[in-house]
């Protein structure tokens, strides 16, 4: 799983449009994920084979995002 | 700093100052890049640990990705160097230039958050200049976005 937390400088609107153009989602569902970092501290942002939760990760990164990788339980 | 859409684009507007504000820090920024020095917190929050509790595939990971990343954001930083004008004036920003003057304007406030350690709910000293640049770099931020995001 690809893993977003929470950080005291990105803006909520910047996080939600990084959530639309790094993942394609639809606007209400990256404000939702935007939300949930917002409020809870973290949010689930993708899941899927480790390879490409590395690529999600590492595209985040580049939009300045604090993401991990966790392994699945 | 002004921002007014066209039909498919945005212009952004600079004040002299402005121009030079963000030269400078475009400057140093890029010369924190090219240095990447790991121990520095802020080149830390820029290429984070990719893994919380699994330091050998954090490294990996590290060793695969960060070279790249940090190649992207200095290609970033001298596309949008070279678009301020010398001065007073008005940049007019696709789609591809939007998106990566959000991205050059967050890696200068994420970089400047490090330096003024910034927290949740902690209000900044307003007599501090740095304070200043960061909230102002923000605002612009927050505008772009929300021509985006609409």
């Amino acid at each position: 799983m690809t893993v977003v937390w929470n950080d005291p400088v990105n803006l909520m609107s910047y996080v939600t449009h990084v959530f639309m153009k790094v993942f394609g989602y639809p606007k209400d569902k990256a404000t939702k994920l935007m939300l949930d970092v917002h409020q809870k501290g973290r949010a689930v942002v993708s899941s899927g084979p480790r390879e490409r939760m590395e690529g999600d990760t590492a595209a985040l990164h580049g939009y300045g995002l604090w993401a991990t990788i966790q392994h699945d339980q | 700093m002004k921002v007014r859409r066209r039909a498919d684009s945005l212009r952004m507007q600079l004040a002299d100052s402005e121009s030079h504000l963000l030269a400078g820090l475009i400057e140093d920024f890029s010369a924190m890049l090219a240095e990447a020095d790991r121990d520095d917190p802020a080149m830390q929050r820029l290429f984070p640990d990719g893994y919380t509790d699994d330091d050998e595939a954090s490294a990996e990971f590290r060793e695969l990705v960060a070279g790249d990343l940090n190649s992207a954001r200095t290609g970033r930083l001298q596309q949008c160097r070279a678009e301020l004008p010398d001065g007073s004036g008005t940049i007019s920003l696709d789609d591809e230039a939007t998106e990566r003057w959000l991205r050059v304007l967050n890696d200068l406030r994420l970089t400047l958050g490090v330096r003024l350690g910034v927290t949740e709910g902690e209000e900044l000293d307003s007599a501090d200049p740095v304070a200043n640049i960061y909230h102002w770099l923000s605002a612009v931020q927050d505008l772009l976005v929300s021509q985006v995001l609409d």
